[in-house]
């Protein structure tokens, strides 16, 4: 199953992992998936409406990519947050 | 004056009195939290002891925290969310205000929408009613978003609510919630062009205050205006024009919870131009409802001092005499422990500060 990498901050929300094997075959899936056993990490990623929040990039083969991003079996899809702040 | 609650733009300092007054009266960080976040508002609730916090986090959005000591773990509030139906999120936490049932809060977001808390603040939810009042199709945001800023409830009736919302106007409720009306006559919009004001629902409120003592009175912070209402906020009266006030613009307002008559408002030079009048840092209190000002500026810098105050960055404590405190963007604090007569800076290098409240 596709393998989710997170940093920063929003490893918090998964016991401090940085890399979690989660089921889904759309980074969307993956993402709701991964909130579905976090419940915490609900709101970080995605907001109400499931929109990827506005600082929040999922990066996939070294490409940005979006919720409807398809995942293979084997794929690593990592959520970073953006530098951006001041 | 127990602790002071501090939200700055990196992370929640909480501010304690030190035993024997500490050196040039400047108060010890006994606590630090949410480093690197905005804290938007941070409250405690006293009636339990809890400590709430409304956190912004540059890249992760906007929740909500709760705690029984700052300095401890904080965890994660179920919400304020919107239900995915509405198609909305949460943008910003602007304020959390104990209710009067137990376990009972309230609080504020932007874009202009109530939540409600019966556990303490654990959990969170949508007071429907008042997301779908017909008029918010007019409402416009403020330059800081369109936000449901102050949260009055009355004292002792958990079914009587007064709300306000920049720029939306004063909302009240006598049935808990399940019904909204506006309360925004007498306000005088001199913003818009005045062939337009009459039936506007661009009401920018920046902050009101209901006096606990008798509760038919708020005070009200206009974009452009001081305001006082003697009917629970159904109408309101001028009490900023021609009362002795450099500028009857500002964001902040507060109030002696023991003494309906007095309020104390932080003028800045004007909406075009966002800091204290001829860079003089100068508090005005009234003592007549509004009658007449006066300014209150001992120990606070009366020179080349162009600050700018936002709307939860003022507060007193309740006592008596009263206590009030105030923090800047510039990252100074300055309190009183006399009612306003004399002041000190209580805090000088923290970032800049975007709410504070005693806890």
């Amino acid at each position: 199953m596709p393998r989710v990498i997170l940093t920063g901050s929003i490893q918090q929300h998964v016991g401090g992992l940085g890399a979690v094997d989660v089921d889904g075959d759309t980074a969307g899936a993956v993402v709701s998936a991964l909130e579905a056993a976090y419940p915490p990490l609900r709101g970080w990623v995605v907001d109400e409406r499931g929109a990827l929040r506005l600082h929040v990039k999922l990066f996939l083969h070294g490409k940005a990519v979006g919720l409807n991003a398809v995942l293979g079996r084997d794929d690593e899809l990592h959520i970073v947050a953006a530098i951006s702040g001041g | 004056m127990g602790e002071l609650l501090v939200g700055t733009r990196k992370g929640l300092f909480v501010l304690r009195k030190p035993p024997g007054g500490g050196a040039k009266g400047e108060f010890e960080i006994v606590a630090r939290a949410f480093p690197g976040e905005v804290v938007e508002f941070a409250m405690r609730d006293r009636r339990g002891g809890r400590y709430l916090a409304g956190v912004t986090h540059g890249q992760f959005g906007p929740h909500l925290f709760y705690a029984d000591n700052p300095a401890g773990a904080w965890q994660q509030a179920e919400g304020p969310a919107f239900p995915t139906s509405l198609n909305a999120a949460v943008e910003r936490i602007w304020v959390i205000e104990p209710g009067v049932g137990d376990g009972e809060l309230w609080c504020g977001v932007a874009p202009a929408a109530l939540f409600r808390s019966g556990d303490g603040g654990k959990t969170w939810a949508l007071v429907q009613a008042l997301w779908d009042v017909p008029e918010r199709a007019q409402w416009n945001p403020g330059a800081g978003g369109m936000c449901l800023n102050s949260i009055c409830p009355w004292p002792g009736d958990h079914n009587r609510l007064a709300v306000s919302i920049s720029a939306g106007g004063v909302w009240l409720t006598d049935d808990g919630g399940n019904s909204w009306r506006r309360g925004v006559k007498g306000l005088v919009p001199r913003y818009l062009p005045e062939e337009a004001r009459h039936d506007t629902h661009a009401h920018c409120v920046h902050h009101i205050e209901r006096a606990p003592q008798q509760p038919s009175t708020l005070y009200m912070q206009f974009h452009s205006g001081i305001y006082r209402s003697d009917d629970a906020g159904e109408s309101w009266i001028d009490i900023g024009t021609d009362r002795g006030l450099p500028s009857d613009f500002g964001f902040p307002l507060a109030i002696d919870v023991h003494d309906p008559n007095r309020a104390f408002v932080i003028p800045l030079t004007s909406d075009m131009d966002r800091v204290m009048p001829g860079g003089k840092v100068r508090v005005y209190e009234t003592r007549d409802r509004g009658g007449s000002w006066r300014a209150l500026e001992e120990g606070l810098p009366q020179s080349k001092a162009y600050l700018t105050v936002l709307r939860q960055a003022f507060c007193t404590d309740g006592a008596n005499p009263l206590g009030l405190y105030f923090g800047v963007q510039s990252g100074e604090v300055f309190g009183s422990a006399n009612g306003g007569r004399s002041w000190r800076t209580i805090a000088a290098r923290l970032p800049p500060v975007v709410s504070m409240r005693c806890a």
